[in-house]
């Protein structure tokens, strides 16, 4: 008799077993693939130093861009690369990668193009701060914005001196 | 083709039987290929069985990083597998090494280099409903005779 009525209670109850496409949720904190924003990349290898098996490798156009690769048959999902961007440029993505046939490749590969800029100062290609490090440390609509790491040296020294060098004019009363 | 052919065709698909290969995997593959099998993943929802030998399977879950010991059975074990046959890669370690590329041991290279892979599933360990997506995508290779295996016996025989 309770037999029949775990049978009857069972064949109410829809079952336990999922889809194929029916994804369980996953913890916000699952590291699943990777995604890159190339707008706040500094190209600063930070990302490809740390990654142990090797995933993440950087091309240059000398000049043009700098490219940001990425293999997901090399990634161990250990999220240090995103851990350790300064400008978290790289984010692990909660949904899980799919499975891909080897028609399209041996398996996803990224790519992300950081576009150099010219300095407004002296013309070198360099590649641009994230403007929310350079609001940072520039303020707003400062002309060092444009200017490459260089002349954003330069730049910061002269206001070094500027402030412990009195100019000869200046009246100073300490 | 018949419709002999095309019964054959999609009782391939519909019923692809496994075979798994561990050719030196850290076993977090393996342990994903356990839920798969369980009840609640259920893998045989789509007909899979896993079997314990080559010589009943269509697909072949090769899981790890490939090493100079493994090599060999990996090339034996796939031979003894009957044709029509496809194989699935899981998870990094047979794309690339993962983190042990660079080992003595170690072969460093992609899957592809000793057999033809058909289906990458990506992740360290790749989630069971990855590798049951991965088993269905072979399956319907199987099905449309579109393995690497069976694209290269057509070509044998044409020529
Ligand atoms: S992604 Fe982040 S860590 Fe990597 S190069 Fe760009 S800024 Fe540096
Ligand atoms: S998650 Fe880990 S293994 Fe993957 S790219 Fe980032 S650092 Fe490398
Ligand atoms: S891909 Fe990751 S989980 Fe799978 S065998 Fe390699 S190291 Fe282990």
């Amino acid at each position: 008799m309770a037999m029949l009525k775990t049978i009857l209670g069972n064949l109410l109850r829809p079952p336990r077993t999922r889809g194929p496409a029916d994804m369980p949720d996953v913890p916000p904190v699952y590291r699943g693939a990777l995604a890159h924003d190339a707008a706040r990349c500094t190209a600063c290898g930070t990302c490809a130093f740390v990654c142990a098996p090797k995933a993440i490798t950087f091309t240059q156009d000398p000049g043009v861009s700098v490219s940001w690769h990425f293999f997901i048959g090399q990634c161990s999902f250990c999220g240090l690369c995103a851990q350790n961007c300064p400008t978290q440029a790289i984010g692990l993505q909660a949904d899980a990668p799919g499975a891909t046939n080897s028609a399209a490749g041996d398996g996803l590969r990224l790519e992300s193009v950081v576009r150099l800029q010219p300095c407004t100062r002296c013309g070198a290609a360099h590649v641009p701060l994230p403007d929310a490090v350079m609001e940072a440390l520039w303020g707003v609509g400062e002309a060092e914005r444009g200017y490459c790491p260089e002349c954003r040296r330069r730049a910061a020294s002269e206001k070094l001196r500027a402030a412990f060098v009195p100019v000869q004019e200046a009246h100073h009363d300490r | 083709m018949n419709l002999i052919e095309r019964v054959i065709a999609i009782s391939r698909r519909r019923s692809p039987w496994i075979c798994r290969l561990n050719a030196g995997s850290c076993n977090g593959c393996d342990i994903e290929i356990t839920p798969l099998l369980s009840p609640r993943y259920d893998a045989e929802q789509l007909g899979v069985e896993l079997h314990g030998t080559p010589k009943h399977a269509d697909i072949v879950l090769i899981s790890g990083t490939l090493t100079l010991r493994s090599r060999q059975a990996i090339l034996d074990i796939y031979a003894q597998v009957p044709n029509p046959k496809a194989v699935v890669a899981l998870g990094s370690c047979p794309a690339s090494g993962n983190v042990f590329a660079g080992s003595p041991l170690v072969l460093s290279e992609s899957l592809d280099s000793i057999v033809p892979v058909d289906v990458w599933v990506p992740g360290c360990p790749p989630r069971p409903q990855a590798i049951l997506d991965g088993v269905a995508r072979a399956a319907k290779l199987l099905e449309e005779g579109a393995t690497k295996s069976q694209l290269e016996s057509r070509r044998g025989r044409l020529s």
